[in-house]
């Protein structure tokens, strides 16, 4: 298993080289991520500008913006390229020189995206909130919290990754994988709790959004964050669906995934 | 002086029928693309919807200002998408590949040369019907009744509007004449210019700033908008000074970028 894994290796030293020779698009990252981030944050400061305490669904001010904050930044964690990169490859044909090597695709594709990950968590995530920390206030979590949230994001980047592999996919159907990238952003965004935490939509939205996977992208990770759970076993329940969803998804990318190549064509040349 | 102009026009007539055909040739491009900025207005108005759920008014604002805002802010945006988006191409990759040189062999001005390859983009014209619908709803729900002077100024105000947006997105795609390729900074600036949508009053002072004096997108829906809800024209004055300005630096840097280009061996 392990000898079978080392084999991805070089995908993921490969994928860090090429992420590090463009380092001034961090700083852009950066200053879009910044941006987005403050158009939620003001948006739901102005809210709850007037109540002193806990408002609306139980969130101090303090809460909220935390909240919205890692929202976003858990958002560039998930941007991890995979999905224009698999769409363009499949409908370029370059796919078939990835198909004649001795690895899985799809494998191959989760170990190349690490490294922009922890690139992006370090070189633009940890900037966005020190930049924050200056402006506005935020939560300091227990520590325990804070280790259910490291687990529960590492979690997320599995699930980031099959939404968009399955995204990435699409381009066995359709050309536009432009069009189908963004509204599968728009609606994970909304869906996951990023623009609006899912304890503040009403119920029929709420249970919707709770029974979809992407709940676990941005507010499973961030319920644990802020301690909004009712002891142990609510927290220990998130991570189990959590868990559960990045199988399902992991299961239904592999089968897709193998029933699309039965259908692949790419001209010779 | 006149014939140029009426050549322009003309060849502005023929090349904008001309990306029409493509749309018609295109046309699950096109559904999947109009369907794909539906969604994104549809939620950007639920989250509004949702916020005026929790509060009466945010920032002083009422729910259906604040539509009326997403939706003003959504007319210059479509009107400059309508004629600009080739910009985009040149900040991603017409210097990066040294593709720039066949709009200078053109007997036309170089910048319309650009722009012309992809006049009436779809996009632009849905965001023109929403625009317009929203703005429409929500001035009927405030009972909202302008003056002759707001109705003779609001075209004017959505034509600055959506100048402010082609200077800055001019300024940052002339940018890759120098770097390569300026596509990062398009998209900050884009995302940037998301903050115009909603009231200018809720944000921090310094973004406030900078919004206004900057990257000049308050001028864009906000200024507008609480002149024709409210009648106070505030910094309204300064609309068409700082449309003025924000043009000429964005062709000046396109200028001199175009003189100072250089094609690729290949």
């Amino acid at each position: 298993m392990t000898a079978r894994l080392r084999r991805y290796v070089p995908f993921a030293t490969s994928g860090l080289q090429s992420v590090l020779q463009y380092r001034s698009m961090f700083a852009m990252t950066t200053m879009t991520a910044a941006a987005g981030a403050a158009v939620t944050v003001f948006l739901w400061r102005a809210v709850y500008e007037g109540t002193p305490g806990r408002g609306p669904g139980g969130f101090t001010v303090a809460d909220i913006t935390t909240y919205l904050l890692v929202a976003q930044i858990l958002q560039v964690l998930h941007t991890n390229r995979v999905d224009d990169e698999v769409a363009a490859e499949v409908y370029r044909g370059d796919v078939a020189v990835m198909l004649v090597r001795p690895v899985s695709y799809p494998v191959m594709r989760f170990f190349a995206c690490l490294p922009v990950v922890g690139a992006n968590a370090v070189l633009v995530g940890l900037p966005v909130l020190g930049l924050f920390t200056l402006v506005v206030p935020l939560s300091v979590p227990r520590p325990a919290d804070l280790l259910l949230f490291a687990v529960s994001t590492a979690l997320s980047v599995l699930l980031a990754f099959c939404v968009n592999l399955l995204t990435g996919m699409t381009g066995f159907l359709t050309t536009n994988t432009w069009g189908v990238r963004m509204v599968k952003q728009s609606l994970v965004a909304f869906f996951a709790g990023q623009l609006v935490p899912i304890a503040l939509m009403p119920g029929p939205l709420a249970a919707l959004a709770k029974a979809l996977p992407f709940r676990g992208m941005v507010d499973g990770p961030l319920t644990l964050l802020l301690g909004r759970y009712d002891g142990w076993a609510e927290a220990a329940g998130l991570l189990a669906q959590q868990l559960a969803w990045a199988a399902g998804l992991s299961l239904l990318c592999a089968a897709l995934w193998r029933a699309a190549l039965g259908r692949l064509e790419v001209l010779g040349g | 002086m006149t014939r140029t102009l009426t050549r322009y026009l003309r060849l502005s007539w023929f090349l904008g029928g001309v990306g029409l055909h493509r749309l018609a040739a295109y046309r699950t491009d096109f559904v999947l693309g109009a369907g794909a900025f539906l969604v994104r207005v549809g939620i950007q108005t639920a989250v509004v919807g949702l916020v005026f759920r929790q509060v009466p008014a945010v920032g002083g604002w009422s729910y259906h200002e604040v539509l009326f805002l997403l939706g003003f802010s959504l007319l210059p945006r479509g009107l400059d998408h309508l004629f600009t988006d080739q910009l985009w191409e040149l900040g991603r990759k017409l210097v990066q590949r040294g593709e720039f040189y066949r709009y200078l062999v053109r007997p036309v001005d170089p910048l319309f040369s650009l722009l012309s390859e992809r006049f009436f983009h779809p996009d632009g014209l849905g965001e023109l019907v929403v625009g317009a619908v929203l703005v429409v709803y929500a001035g009927s729900e405030l009972g909202l009744s302008l003056t002759a002077l707001q109705w003779a100024l609001a075209p004017a105000l959505v034509l600055c509007g959506a100048l402010l947006h082609t200077s800055v997105k001019l300024f940052f795609a002339s940018l890759s004449f120098w770097t390569v390729t300026s596509m990062p900074a398009m998209y900050a600036a884009n995302q940037v210019s998301e903050f115009s949508s909603y009231p200018l009053d809720i944000y921090h002072p310094s973004l406030r700033t900078l919004l206004t004096w900057v990257l000049p997108f308050a001028f864009t829906a906000y200024v507008p908008s609480v002149y024709l809800l409210t009648g106070v024209t505030g910094l309204l004055g300064w609309l068409p000074l700082v449309t003025a300005g924000a043009l000429a630096l964005a062709l000046a840097v396109w200028r001199r970028g175009v003189n100072r280009y250089e094609m690729t061996g290949s």
